[in-house]
């Protein structure tokens, strides 16, 4: 399953030019979308959902165009999981998936046994009788995610699922949607640059809805190397002025004064050493370059 | 059926519906039994307006429309259509013991013109079991055509206002909304009031007709 977008443009009601003439191919896998809050990352999904309809461009999957008479046999290979969703309150879990589940067309039976697995999963066997409106924010989200997944879909697209995660739960849903994504397509959009290292080989880069970078994780990790640097000042004051003239991506007190990790085509004229460039380095590297 | 339930009658609904007819049944006077109908078609008509307005739109509220355009427009037909035939049979109960409700606390007499109490609560069952079908519908079908539960409620306020009035009486005469509140009521004979619920009947039919389609569009 492959996703092609062809020069997508989505311009609101209100004249916002949402996404702007982007070109996107999305392979089989797990494929990271990036990009600060209100880049077009949701805007993006919510086309691929069929939510929002594109003023120009196409976008096909699997070489099914995204055209009203497709979008019944479009909707059903998709499962999605929002940024922002409130499930039935009044439901338990076990009973808002069930539903769910059968909204979607999955057969009760089947439906059981993809619920155990994924609630397994999820770590939420032991709340499955609890009402929906008794969870707390990760669990919800955590159900969200178990709702996108029951009906198996080929193309899973999923919105900042991560949000709101302790570590632990962050890095089961990691492997969960690697797991997911064997011969599917897993969309996976945060802004989170940690998660993506941890799961994509591909991503995209989105800002003010143009795509900056598109292609593998270690080409783009590659673009940072011989630019980063860590830097060492005596106060406060002294940082300022670095900060003034450099984007800095951390800053820590130590002995003797601050660090400043820097990203510079040249060396600081400073106390510096050279370090080798992580995912969120290189991430900040290119967009800032657009800036 | 029992999931359903759950989401369209959460405890407030239920709470506010069953205050709503006995406060009415308290506040509303009537001295013989043939006013108790007209008593409560048309309150009751603004009780299933309110109270039907998010049978779906509350899936636009709470971002699962996101979710649910990707489900069978089966289904979904399938589910608003439970979600309403649930809500209307409670308003259908509450409509039923709020008639009972005004024999306990108001004591109507017979009036003389009337013959048979039993035909005359027959006749106000079937009025009203129009009544909240076709509010019922109107409001889901607007508020899911304008994607907001208010827009729907004030266009049904607004029919409601122009039919339940000595103008919308004279201009629509048995072909009215409330046909049965503005009936003769001292002629038992009269039936054409039937007429207005037969109509309003098959509008509310054609507007389930039309709902895949407002599914398909607006949900």
């Amino acid at each position: 399953m492959s996703i092609q977008i062809k020069d997508l443009t989505v311009i609101f009601k209100n004249g916002v030019t949402a996404i702007n003439h982007a070109d996107l191919e999305i392979p089989n896998g797990i494929f990271g979308l990036l990009g600060e809050n209100g880049a077009g990352k949701t805007t993006l999904m919510r086309v691929l959902t069929t939510v929002l309809k594109p003023v120009s461009g196409t976008v096909t999957l699997d070489k099914i165009l995204y055209s009203e008479g497709n979008y019944e046999k479009i909707q059903r290979k998709i499962g999605y999981l929002p940024q922002e969703i409130e499930l039935y309150p009044n439901l338990t879990l076990q009973e808002c998936l069930e539903y769910m589940g059968d909204l979607a067309g999955v057969p009760k039976a089947e439906c059981r046994k993809r619920m155990e697995y994924y609630l397994e999963k999820t770590s939420l066997v032991e709340h499955r009788k609890k009402k929906m409106k008794q969870l707390s924010g990760g669990m919800k989200r955590r159900v969200g995610l178990v709702q996108a997944l029951l009906n198996e879909p080929e193309f899973l697209i999923v919105d900042e699922p991560t949000t709101g995660l302790d570590p632990e739960e962050r890095i089961r849903i990691r492997n969960l949607l690697v797991d997911f994504s064997e011969n599917r397509t897993v969309l996976f959009s945060t802004h989170v640059v940690e998660d993506l290292a941890a799961t994509c080989n591909q991503l995209a880069i989105i800002q003010k809805g143009s795509f900056l970078y598109a292609g593998s994780v270690k080409d783009l990790a590659e673009k940072a190397q011989g630019k980063i640097w860590i830097c060492k000042v005596s106060d406060e004051e002294k940082a300022r002025e670095v900060e003034c003239q450099y984007r800095i991506t951390s800053k820590q007190y130590v002995e003797g004064g601050l660090q400043l990790r820097v990203i510079s085509e040249r060396m600081p004229e400073l106390e510096c050493v050279p370090v080798p460039g992580t995912l969120e380095d290189a991430y900040i590297y290119v967009t800032s370059q657009e800036r | 059926m029992k999931k359903e339930t759950k989401i369209v009658l959460p405890f407030y609904k239920i709470a506010y519906g069953v205050f709503f007819v006995i406060i009415l049944s308290l506040i509303r006077g009537v001295t013989y039994t043939y006013e108790v109908g007209i008593a409560i078609e048309a309150p009751l008509a603004i009780l299933t307006t309110v109270f039907c307005a998010d049978t779906y739109v509350q899936e636009i509220i709470s971002k699962r429309s996101e979710i649910h355009i990707l489900y069978p427009i089966k289904r979904r037909f399938c589910s608003i259509m439970e979600r309403i035939v649930i809500q209307e049979v409670f308003l259908l109960v509450l409509a039923i013991a709020g008639y009972g409700l005004f024999f306990l606390f108001q004591k109507p007499i017979t009036h003389p013109v009337t013959e048979n109490e039993t035909i005359q609560f027959a006749a106000y069952s079937f009025a009203i079991t129009i009544t909240i079908f076709f509010w019922g519908i109107l409001v889901n079908t607007l508020s899911m055509f304008f994607r907001n539960m208010w827009m729907g409620i004030g266009g049904c306020l607004l029919i409601w206002l122009i039919t339940n009035s000595g103008g919308g009486e004279k201009v629509f005469g048995a072909w009215n909304l409330f046909s049965y509140t503005f009936r003769d009521i001292e002629n038992a004979a009269d039936i054409t009031w039937l007429y207005g619920k037969a109509l309003y009947s098959c509008i509310g039919l054609i507007l389930i007709a039309i709902l895949p389609n407002i599914i398909r569009k607006r949900g």
